[in-house]
């Protein structure tokens, strides 16, 4: 028994006691090959996952390092049987290349015959293969070259990609740290220069930050690395003007080096920021859109918020393999499951950060969580009763209990920049007029909306209430109060996304308060407890309040 | 020859004798009656099988040389022929290591007689028919192939001239075993017409010959033993004399290994095996447990053909998170340790399987589940060493190409526990921390016991792969407390020595040195936890059992091994309540037990779950007093005297106190009332249900004897034995040369009528009472068969003789009337 912070439990999950002295060397040793899932504030939770073994074998970890350092750092004896696993599952890694041959082009080489026999006799890599050089070597259509990788990984074969990437057409872009038009010098932070770093080293591949963290930064660092032409994807046209604006303050780039291809404006420029709506946009059936991706000879792609890349976003990502991907997001927790799509066809995950390390070092601002349970009426809990199933969830989370509750808490947070944020139209309307506050909602145009937003920005406006078009992408860095009333259902990673609207850090450091009012003893609380299964483990501890405590006199203060 | 042997036998020291005995301790079950007895069963095939299966490869050879070199005219060889011949290959083997083998089979009695003129025992010759895999001498088998033989310069040219394909098949002949089977119509000429298409053959003037077996019986190089003419599988057979001619290269005997092959094992550093392994003693514990409280749920039924179902067992599988091989693997050794056990079905005649009987835990898993986590293991591991089912062939098909089930009697292999002991033997010689690979350890077996392992390889790779999972070995190496576990259960044997069972005693009460040296490298269990903000609870090491009993009542179970990691949910907090927790005992449960600052909103679920649980205020009540009478009640209630019981009216006709019931009941006493206590079958009792066990069972673990191992018989007892055929021996012989007189049978016509013999063997016996004299007495016994016994006369009285028995030492009487005749002793 070496007494060390981890253990290793027979799931493949492996517990990191944080308190431990040895525990951020030995973070350090297992970040590579396992992957964190949970972080919660005394024990963090890491996993071992075929991927993420595989993934350390590509970036040069090989099974005896394994091996070395969970034996190292475990506390108790480590089953033989997991070693062995951990072991044969990373001898599976590369045993299939793939390779750029002067001759044949593209090729999957074989290390082991075997192997190449078994896949190439599988149905899933029918019509992937093209015609067999020698008894190692089979040739591969480029264009098959991220299916074929998807489909190798399934197999339980991934195939270590020497194929390399393609430059693309060469463009100067750096950073301006040194200030510009007369701005503040600035730098890029310790875990975004890792971030962008362990993305480069990787080639391709996904960089999870906390919402506020300045992922746009890492992009732009990214940009800066390849100096090559970009192409950035992004969710609305909102978003798209603020990337363009960071650009343009933090980068030499110029206004029109950065053009805007979204449904207002058709313009492909050096760097050009796309809205995943408009690429998915159909005529007659078929994507008219696509052409973008040919353009230009990209030399990186860009995906902003990938946890919410459509499906047929990734149908074309398998045709840009020979390019580097860049993926950012928060929360990569898909309520679709496909996590694994993001990580095959986009890349690994290069980075994480747990949001409570970025919250210690000062770069986002500590937030206070609270759950504030409203009790219904009688007569509501009676419609909500006899409601039916489908209707139950909005029948709870629009109870108009909760506006007295709402108002309570603007009330309290009278100083600060209070985002209201719910799910249900009427239910937002209701809100604006009871508080007297502008709603932002899907059907607002793009101009009423910076024009709000840029209120908001100078605190001439102090409540604003905002649908679901609020949950990404929006900056809005002076909010410190968000008071969600309804949600989509159970989703963690709107949630997450929710908080980060005010987790930007505030000029004057100031605590930044996250409240979700629920209906007590409904499926709304149900629902909540599932979203906040996110943030609490990482590490954000919901405090559960009843609502007469924030109407009543007394006040549940924290700080 | 028997009577040979016989002789042999006799004219040796008891001290030898009792020596074979203890070499060849089949000899003695049951005691033979006699010297011949023992002779007889020590030529026996079934004894001679059982000596061979133990010896090593070398001695096995030294055998087969014996065998070779014996003189065909009177069966003898010597040791300086054998000598002869087993150096006689290119790499002679040491002349002192012939010698200490063929000292080795004279010890057994495989070979006896002095050494110039060894006798092998007969059925030798019948147990292993090839001596040293070389065919019998040509002249037994065909006269033209013994000719050919004859003539060693055309037999060389014959040899030379086999086309390629022939020389394999020779070459494989020649290593032994000498007998091959061939296809039907191999032998045959090939159709005519069909010549054409078939290779030349230069030997044969250019024809065509077929075959490559044809071609070789064609040149009289094997012999057809039997069939291969039409339809039916042929044998052909290799010539002893071609035989030996092959082997030119590797010496008549094949190659000869002296000593046992060296294994060039990977050394492992001794700590890291010891981790491994303990690592997976934790794992297979845990597996084990929870199977265990899975049958319990949901016990499996019992096949109607025994076992329990492959759906079952999927099942089992699948809800354990483990495959298929390592389910079976730990539902036997379950099932052997006495954890398991068979229930019949109360009432049901007809489940699913229309079976009657189910698999779940029996009552000894109680007392399992109660005992150290290397207590546990040491149990299991020790109904793996001696549990008689190969695991590994659950899942196979049998004869009848039926799936062989989990449990079931097609599993049972009497020589598992020889094979595991051999296996695990192998590592325990090698030094501590190495691990040789299943190829090096089966080579060694091979050597050592090849008449035992040859053909059970893949039995013996199964035993390396189970001790892996079980925790045995560890990094493919025997781990130290293993190493223990092995030789106490080797040693178990031995206490066949401790007839008292002193030391048995002893064994029982304290935990043995495996289970101290598991113990040492396993966790030291834990009793706190951390609880976290997702209301995950995490123990960091093992649990105590009251710790894991709370938790499982308060949150589910998320992940488990080296810790373990709960979830307090809504539904679980609820479940804990209607186990009779109140909110009060799991606040006071997490403060207690964690070990962080309990989250509020951990507090708060608890509250609020609490809140709702079934509408109802929960309080804690030391007794309640309850009465039709709502005016008794209210004077009850009102009465000062009984302030101290702090009374709470719950309704008009129930009060409750805090204080115990007894409390409640004295204070009543003494202020005049007559209350009268409740039993609880009145009130709601909050109470899980019973957990049904199947009734005791003992683990195989205190079989000590492996049943087929040699039982180990110590050596005062041996010599009692040999001195018990002595005595029988002599008796026999003695009873050869009993007096016609006496011997009964046929009359002769010159012996005494019978009224006669009567009367004058009365005279003999008295007066042999007087000179205590031995008489044979002839007499009928109670079957109405004649019997004469040698015995001493005692005394004569009331129609009886009592008389001793020298060899039994006993007194036996005889009625008078019963008695034939009587003739004094020489």
């Amino acid at each position: 028994m070496s007494g060390g912070p981890l253990i290793v439990q027979s799931d493949k999950t492996l517990l990191l006691e944080i308190d431990h002295p040895d525990a951020q060397a030995c973070r350090m040793a297992i970040a590579p090959f396992a992957e964190l899932e949970r972080s919660p504030e005394h024990v963090h939770t890491y996993r071992l996952t075929p991927l993420g073994l595989w993934n350390a074998r590509a970036a040069g970890h090989d099974a005896e390092g394994v091996v070395d350092s969970l034996i190292k750092y475990s506390r108790y004896p480590v089953p033989h049987a997991l070693l062995v696993d951990v072991a044969e599952t990373m001898d599976r890694y590369g045993r299939l290349q793939l390779a750029n041959d002067p001759a044949h082009g593209l090729v999957l080489r074989a290390l082991d015959r075997v192997v190449l026999v078994e896949v190439a006799k599988s149905k899933k890599l029918a019509g992937m293969l093209g015609n067999r050089i020698d008894d190692d070597t089979i040739a591969v259509h480029p264009s098959e070259r991220g299916r074929l990788k998807q489909a190798l990984l399934k197999l339980g074969w991934p195939a270590e990609d020497l194929a390399g990437y393609v430059d693309g057409e060469a463009h100067p872009i750096d950073l301006a740290e040194a200030g510009k038009d007369g701005r503040k010098p600035w730098t890029l932070r310790s875990y975004q220069r890792e971030a962008v770093e362990a993305f480069w080293a990787g080639g391709s591949g996904v960089v999870v930050l906390p919402c506020g963290a300045g992922k746009t930064l890492v992009g732009a660092a990214a940009m800066a690395e390849a100096k090559a032409t970009t192409l950035i994807l992004v969710t609305n046209t909102v978003a798209g003007r603020q990337w363009k604006r960071e650009l343009v303050a933090r980068t030499s780039l110029t206004e029109d080096e950065i053009g805007e291809y979204s449904g207002e404006r058709k313009e492909i420029r050096p760097v050009t920021i796309a809205t995943y709506q408009v690429l998915t946009s159909r005529r007659g059936g078929a994507f008219t859109h696509l052409d973008l991706f040919n353009a230009r000879d990209w030399g990186l792609v860009i995906y902003d918020e990938v946890h919410l890349l459509p499906a047929p976003i990734f149908r074309f990502t398998a045709d840009l393999q020979a390019r580097r991907r860049l993926g950012l997001t928060a929360t990569l927790v898909r309520e679709d499951g496909r996590e694994g799509d993001v990580f095959s066809l986009i890349g690994p995950k290069r980075y994480d950060a747990p949001w409570k390390d970025i919250e210690s070092q000062g770069w986002i601002a500590p937030a206070e969580c609270v759950e504030v349970r409203v009790t219904l009426t009688d007569a509501e809990r009676l419609a909500y009763a006899t409601a039916e199933a489908e209707e139950r969830y909005r029948m709870a989370s629009t109870a108009r209990t909760k506006l007295p509750v709402v108002r309570a808490l603007v009330e309290r947070h009278r100083d600060d920049q209070v985002l209201v944020i719910g799910g249900y139209i009427d239910q937002l309307h209701q809100l604006g007029e009871y508080l007297d506050a502008p709603i932002v909602q899907g059907s607002t145009t793009n101009k009423e909306r910076e024009r709000l937003f840029d209120e908001f920005r100078s605190g001439s406006l102090r409540t604003l209430v905002i649908s679901k078009v609020g949950n990404f992408s929006i900056d809005l860095p002076e909010a410190a109060v968000a008071i969600q009333v309804s949600g989509t259902f159970g989703s963690r990673q709107e949630e997450a996304q929710r908080l980060g609207r005010v987790l930007r850090p505030k000029a004057d450091g100031r605590q930044a308060h996250f409240y979700t009012v629920v209906s007590r003893d409904t499926i709304d609380t149900e629902y909540a407890a599932h979203r906040q299964r996110f943030l609490a483990e990482q590490g954000y501890a919901y405090t559960i309040v009843d609502a007469d405590d924030v109407l009543g006199p007394k006040l549940p203060t924290v700080d | 020859m028997t009577t040979s042997l016989a002789d042999h036998l006799r004219s040796l020291p008891d001290e030898s004798l009792a020596a074979l005995l203890q070499l060849r301790p089949d000899l003695v079950v049951p005691v033979p009656s006699d010297i011949s007895a023992l002779a007889t069963r020590a030529q026996s095939r079934v004894s001679v099988a059982r000596a061979l299966d133990g010896l090593d490869q070398f001695t096995l050879q030294i055998l087969d040389a014996a065998r070779l070199t014996r003189d065909p005219a009177d069966g003898t060889t010597s040791t300086d022929a054998v000598l002869a011949l087993a150096t006689a290959g290119p790499r002679p083997p040491a002349p002192t290591s012939v010698r200490g083998a063929v000292n080795r089979l004279r010890a057994l009695f495989l070979l006896y007689g002095p050494e110039g003129a060894l006798t092998v025992v007969a059925s030798v010759d019948e147990v292993s028919p090839y001596p040293a895999g070389l065919g019998r001498p040509a002249a037994e088998l065909d006269p033209r192939t013994a000719a050919l033989c004859a003539d060693p310069a055309k037999l060389r040219r014959t040899l030379l001239a086999a086309p390629p394909s022939a020389r394999a098949i020779l070459d494989r002949l020649a290593a032994g075993p000498p007998v091959g089977s061939v296809p039907p119509g191999a032998l045959q000429a090939p159709a005519v017409g069909a010549e054409d298409t078939l290779p030349p053959d230069p030997v044969n003037g250019g024809a065509p010959t077929g075959s490559p077996v044809r071609w070789l019986v064609e040149h009289r190089l094997l012999v057809p033993v039997s069939g291969g003419k039409s339809g039916s599988t042929g044998t052909v057979e290799l010539p002893r004399e071609i035989g030996l001619l092959l082997r030119r290269d590797s010496g008549p005997l094949g190659p000869l290994r002296t000593s046992p092959p060296e294994v060039a094992a990977t050394p492992r550093e001794a700590k890291a095996v010891d981790s491994a392994g303990a690592g997976q003693t934790m794992e297979v514990v845990r597996h084990t447990e929870a199977l265990l409280e899975q049958l319990a749920a949901d016990p499996a039924p019992v096949l109607r053909s025994g076992g329990v179902g492959v759906r079952d067992l999927r099942r089992l599988a699948r809800t354990g998170g483990l495959d298929e091989p390592t389910t079976a693997l730990l539902i036997e050794v379950a099932y052997a340790a006495g954890l398991l056990g068979e229930l019949e079905l109360p009432g049901v005649t007809t489940t699913r399987y229309g079976a009657d009987q189910q698999v779940l835990p029996s009552a000894g898993y109680e007392v399992w589940r109660a005992a150290s986590l290397a207590q546990r293991w040491e149990q299991l591991a020790r109904a793996w060493l001696t549990m008689t089912r190969q695991v590994g062939l659950v899942g196979q098909r049998d004869d009848r190409d039926r799936p062989i089930t989990v449990l079931s009697a097609e599993a049972e292999r009497a020589g598992a526990p020889g094979a595991r002991r051999a296996v695990l033997g192998v590592l325990a010689d090698l030094e501590p921390a190495t691990a040789p690979t299943p190829d090096e350890v089966l080579e060694l077996l091979d050597w050592r016991a090849p008449r035992r392992s040859r053909g059970r390889e893949a039995a013996h790779r199964e035993v390396l792969a189970e001790a892996a999972q079980l925790g045995v070995t560890g990094l493919g190496a025997l781990t130290s407390y293993g190493r223990l576990l092995l030789a106490d259960v080797t040693d178990g044997d031995a206490r066949a020595d401790d007839p008292l069972g002193l030391h048995a005693e002893a064994d029982s009460e304290e935990p043995s040195t495996a289970v101290r040296a598991l113990d040492a490298l396993l966790p030291a269990p834990v009793d706190h936890f951390l609880v976290q903000a997702d209301l995950t609870v995490v123990v960091p090491g093992p649990p105590d059992p009251t710790l894991a009993a709370e938790l499982d009542a308060v949150a589910e179970p998320e992940s488990a091994g080296g810790a373990s990691v709960y979830r307090v949910t809504t539904a679980s907090v609820r479940r804990a309540l209607d186990a009779g927790y109140t909110a009060d005992d799991l606040h006071a449960l997490f403060r207690r037990r964690s070990r962080t600052p309990v989250p509020q909103g951990l507090t708060y679920v608890i509250d609020d779950v609490a809140r709702k649980h079934g509408g109802l205020r929960a309080g804690s009540a030391g007794a309640y007093l309850r009465s039709d009478d709502e005016a008794l009640l209210a004077e009850v209630f009102a009465d000062r005297r009984l302030e101290s019981l702090a009374l709470r009216r719950l309704a008009p006709t129930v009060l409750a106190t805090p204080y115990q019931v007894g409390r409640l009941l004295g204070a009543l006493r003494d202020a005049g009332y007559a209350p009268v206590p409740e039993d609880a079958s009145g009130a709601a009792v909050l109470s899980r249900p019973k957990a049904r066990r199947a009734p005791a069972r003992v683990s195989v673990a205190t079989r000590t004897l492996d049943p087929l191992a040699a039982p180990r018989v110590p050596m005062p007892r041996l010599l009692g034995v040999v001195e018990q055929i002595r005595r029988g021996d002599a008796a026999a012989r003695a009873a050869r040369r009993a007096p016609a007189a006496v011997r009964g049978g046929p009359r002769s016509a010159t012996g005494p009528t019978p009224v006669q013999g009567h009367s004058d063997a009365l005279a003999v016996l008295q007066q042999a009472v007087r000179d205590r004299a031995l008489v044979w007495v002839g007499y009928v016994d109670a079957h109405g068969a004649t019997a004469s016994r040698l015995v001493k006369p005692v005394s004569i009285g009331a129609g009886y003789l009592r008389a001793e028995d020298e060899r039994t030492e006993m007194l036996h009487t005889f009625a008078l009337h019963r008695i034939t005749a009587a003739v004094l002793a020489d």
